[in-house]
């Protein structure tokens, strides 16, 4: 049987209001507020957090398998998983998959993951989902939609936190939502008609057969962690199957972070999790042309992972975004000139891949002195070739800084408002690194100022995706 | 044994166009009027007497060779080599000419250099890559240098009125002199109460990027004498020194001092035989890309201890009629910045100052002086002293 053995998650930094998007557009508001990615953020880079804040106290090495799933990737042809694998400091030799095409994608790589382990292909598997979705703007979706990411490490392990108990499905070839090869954004016909026929049928038919088979009473379940495409819909799934919507529903997390995609019902099952004491279990069912249903039940060890990761305590670490216009301008619904840097070179990019993403520096035999960037020779004694890579901390404090109002992404070039702070870091294990900030206010940056690296979109370039490492302060109520 | 420099080469002829922006004129036509005054100024026909010309320039980055200025001079023939050392080229430039003369490889040779950002596409300040990685930040040149300041605040008690007070001096010295590009007078007000740059530098900490050429003539003192009689200066030393373009990776960077002028200014001192440049020299122009490096280049350059850049701008040290002027010309903050010009700019002001034929802002009884470049990161210094022969 394949158990999880540890959970993360990733929410953005950023909070829209839906007052503000209605108040912007002259629609109803939803009430409460999305969380929204950054800029510089997409599904892979908050794969990668979620992957970091599950893999803690776990040696990378060990992961024998990266599923990744989201209908959000940044690119259309070209694997995330492999990616995300590389920046984790995963092995080489790994099996990486995408998951993709369906809202039931992050559910599908769980069941996939699993069933791998079970065979004995596989020890441990790493799986991600992560979806930033692209709304169209004035649309519910723009309200409903929310950014994250969640991480669950499986394994065959002798200590899981949590049992896999079983699975069940249900296919069901209903409309939407659907997003063709040239769409931007995701289309529904009509939400009444997937709510109805789909999402009110599918779900308790998945989970009513998972029951039935494990002769397992709704009542006997303590929290029911189901995907739901708004807070109405969602509550509206509890009455066919006989659960108590008030105690036994896991919240939707609709009123501070909105429905993150493939990511939503395993991000409901790490908030279960966070909470479920020993020998309880959890139902986790996705929707998506069908429905998938797990069965976990928490073992003794779910204790032992409790303050152990940020999961869901992302959600009260949060910024507002002021107004409607720079939500748009931070999902680049308009076009604020995000800069392109004419001298960047996918080659070099691709040279160095071995460092810059899983941030390596280095250490100089002779004189001990840690650098980065990693070159052939010391810039302390010169020595030649003759050095380690060393994994580099990922905390930090300022050593100087500047606000950059020329020249930066992440603002809009030249525009005198928005500048991009750069702090030279000492970073825990002394190397310093001179970075661009970002999930920041300029007031936040000082002399002493604590900061953690993140991974990020730097900048775009002939077409291509360049990724590395940012600093931002450290996030609060963490 | 390394040989000195000292005295073995002589400036004879300077030219500097007016520095701003020039719309109706290429580099090329620029250089034209550089080289042609300097030649002029030296008694010497370009086609005829000029055995070698050097020239700085920056833009377009690279592949310019030395075509950038023998095709506007139609100076065929000859050898003419393009030098980039970042914002130190124009210095750059000068130093190889002067060791070709005093190598008597050459009798005369010239040194010029220009800059035309107008016909770049670019506007304003300038906007560079510093680490020429894709992973690594870019940024623009003044956020090279505003985390200096920020450390000077820390660590010295510094303020954004002292760095102000920098921009304050040279724009009156600046309005003064015939060439400048922004030739107005301004208060510490203008400079708090402007547009951040990259902070705390606002947009009047900052030089301008804008656009001239200048030229310098040298020859061997001998010739000198033939072609000018005593209108000459000469070089004492000039200095060069490249650190790294990383200085904040670099384990103990402290952001207090520029390793390389401190280097560059070592080895120009020592090879004018200048051991308390404070007394022994008259006056200096230095690299105020910024007000920030102003201060910690009085520092660098051993004019003060470390910590005491401030003082001297508060006490008025540095003012024309102070103890030590520094930038009597109005340096880059009313000059601008055109990169490849820039230097030799500099070493022809150092000309004009001990000649005495610095009209509006001629430092009184100035023998000799040093020019300062500094260029990218603060990695890369140019050091130059010029004076009366002797």
């Amino acid at each position: 049987m394949a158990g999880i053995l540890s959970y993360g998650a990733y929410i953005p930094m950023w909070r829209m209001s839906r007052d503000e998007i209605a108040k912007s557009i002259g629609s109803a508001s939803l009430g409460g507020e999305r969380a929204v990615v950054s800029w510089d953020e997409d599904s892979l880079t908050m794969g990668v957090e979620a992957g970091l804040d599950c893999l803690t106290g776990f040696q990378p090495k060990e992961i024998d398998g990266l599923y990744f799933a989201t209908v959000s990737s940044p690119f259309k042809e070209k694997q995330s998983a492999s990616l995300v694998a590389s920046i984790l400091d995963l092995r080489k030799d790994i099996f990486t998959f995408d998951f993709t095409g369906s809202l039931r994608a992050g559910t599908l790589a769980v069941k996939s993951a699993s069933d791998a382990i079970k065979a004995g292909t596989m020890k441990k598997v790493l799986v991600i989902a992560a979806d930033a979705r692209k709304a169209q703007p004035r649309s519910d979706a723009e309200q409903t939609f929310g950014d994250g990411a969640v991480a669950l490490l499986l394994g065959e392990g002798k200590d899981p936190i949590a049992e896999i108990e079983d699975f069940s499905t249900i296919i069901d070839p209903i409309p939407g939502p659907w997003r063709r090869e040239e769409d931007l954004y995701p289309k529904v016909f009509d939400g009444r008609l997937d709510t109805r026929y789909g999402l009110l049928k599918d779900i308790p038919q998945a989970v009513g057969n998972l029951l039935k088979k494990h002769s397992i009473q709704a009542k006997d379940i303590s929290k029911f962690a189901f995907y739901g495409p708004d807070a109405r819909s969602h509550t509206a799934i509890a009455a066919p199957l006989k659960i108590d919507a008030k105690s036994q529903m896991q919240d939707l997390l609709f009123k501070s972070v909105g429905v993150t995609g493939t990511a939503h019902c395993l991000l409901l099952l790490v908030a279960a999790m966070e909470q479920a004491k020993a020998n309880e279990r959890i139902v986790c069912a996705s929707y998506g042309e069908g429905s998938d249903a797990l069965l976990i039940k928490a073992t003794d060890k779910v204790e032992q992972a409790k303050g152990k990761h940020k999961g869901t305590k992302y959600i009260a670490s949060k910024k507002m975004i002021s107004s409607y216009g720079r939500f748009l301008a931070i999902k680049k619904e308009i076009d604020v000139g995000w800069p392109e840097w004419e001298k960047s070179s996918v080659v070099k990019y691709w040279r160095d891949e071995s460092w810059l993403l899983p941030l390596y520096g280095m250490k100089c035999n002779k004189c001990g002195a840690l650098q980065y960037p990693v070159r052939r020779v010391c810039t302390n004694c010169g020595e030649k070739d003759n050095n380690v890579k060393v994994k580099l901390a990922r905390k930090g404090k300022v050593f100087t800084f500047t606000h950059d109002y020329l020249l930066g992404p992440g603002n809009f070039t030249g525009d005198g408002i928005n500048p991009t702070s750069r702090v030279l870091i000492d970073l825990e294990d002394g190397c310093r690194i001179w970075m661009e900030m970002t999930d920041h206010e300029i007031e936040e940056v000082n002399i002493g100022t604590s900061v953690e690296l993140t991974f990020r979109l730097l900048h775009q370039k002939s077409d291509f995706l360049f990724y590395g490492w940012r600093a931002r302060p450290v996030r609060q109520s963490i | 044994m390394p040989e000195s420099l000292r005295d073995k080469v002589a400036v004879i002829g300077t030219g500097i166009t007016k520095f701003g922006e020039h719309w109706e004129e290429d580099a090329g036509d620029l250089i034209v009027d550089a080289v042609n005054d300097a030649c002029k100024e030296a008694n010497i026909d370009l086609r005829k007497d000029t055995d070698a010309l050097w020239v700085s320039t920056l833009y377009d980055w690279s592949g310019m060779s030395g075509w950038a200025a023998a095709e506007p001079l139609k100076l065929f023939g000859k050898p003419v080599t393009r030098v980039e050392n970042q914002c130190a080229s124009g210095m750059d430039a000068v130093r190889n000419a002067a060791y070709a003369v005093a190598a008597h490889r050459y009798d005369i040779v010239i040194a010029c250099g220009v800059e035309k950002v107008l016909d770049q596409g670019g506007r304003g300040l300038s906007q560079e890559i510093l680490y020429w990685h894709p992973s690594l930040p870019w940024q623009s040149a003044p956020a090279y240098f505003a985390p200096c300041a920020i450390r000077a605040f820390k660590e010295w008690g510094w303020t954004r009125e002292d760095l102000a007070k920098v921009a304050v001096k040279n724009h009156q010295n600046g309005a003064k002199h015939p060439k400048a590009h922004f030739r107005r007078e301004i208060t510490i007000e203008t400079v708090l109460n402007a547009p951040m740059i990259s902070y705390p530098l606002t947009l009047f900490d900052c030089c301008a990027l804008s656009e001239g050429a200048a030229a310098v003539v040298l020859t061997r003192p001998e010739i000198a004498k033939r072609l000018v009689g005593d209108k000459y200066a000469t070089i004492k030393g000039m200095a060069l020194a490249v650190e790294t373009q990383w200085p904040y990776f670099k384990p103990g960077w402290t952001g207090l001092s520029f390793a390389a002028t401190v280097r560059a200014a070592e080895d120009a001192y020592k090879e004018a035989g200048i051991t308390n440049p404070r007394k022994e020299l008259d006056f200096g122009i230095v690299h105020d890309c910024f007000t920030i490096t102003e201060l910690m280049t009085y520092q660098d350059m051993k004019l003060c201890k470390p910590g005491e850049g401030a003082e001297l701008i508060r006490a008025g040290v540095t003012a024309i009629d102070g103890d030590f002027p520094i930038n009597p010309d109005g340096g880059l903050k009313c000059f601008g910045h055109p990169v490849g010009a820039t230097g030799v700019r500099m070493i022809a002001e150092l000309t004009k100052q001990v000649l005495g034929r610095a009209e509006g802002c001629q430092v009184k009884d100035a023998k000799m002086g040093f020019a300062h470049n500094l260029g990218g990161p603060q990695a890369i210094a140019a050091v130059g002293i010029v004076g009366r022969p002797g």
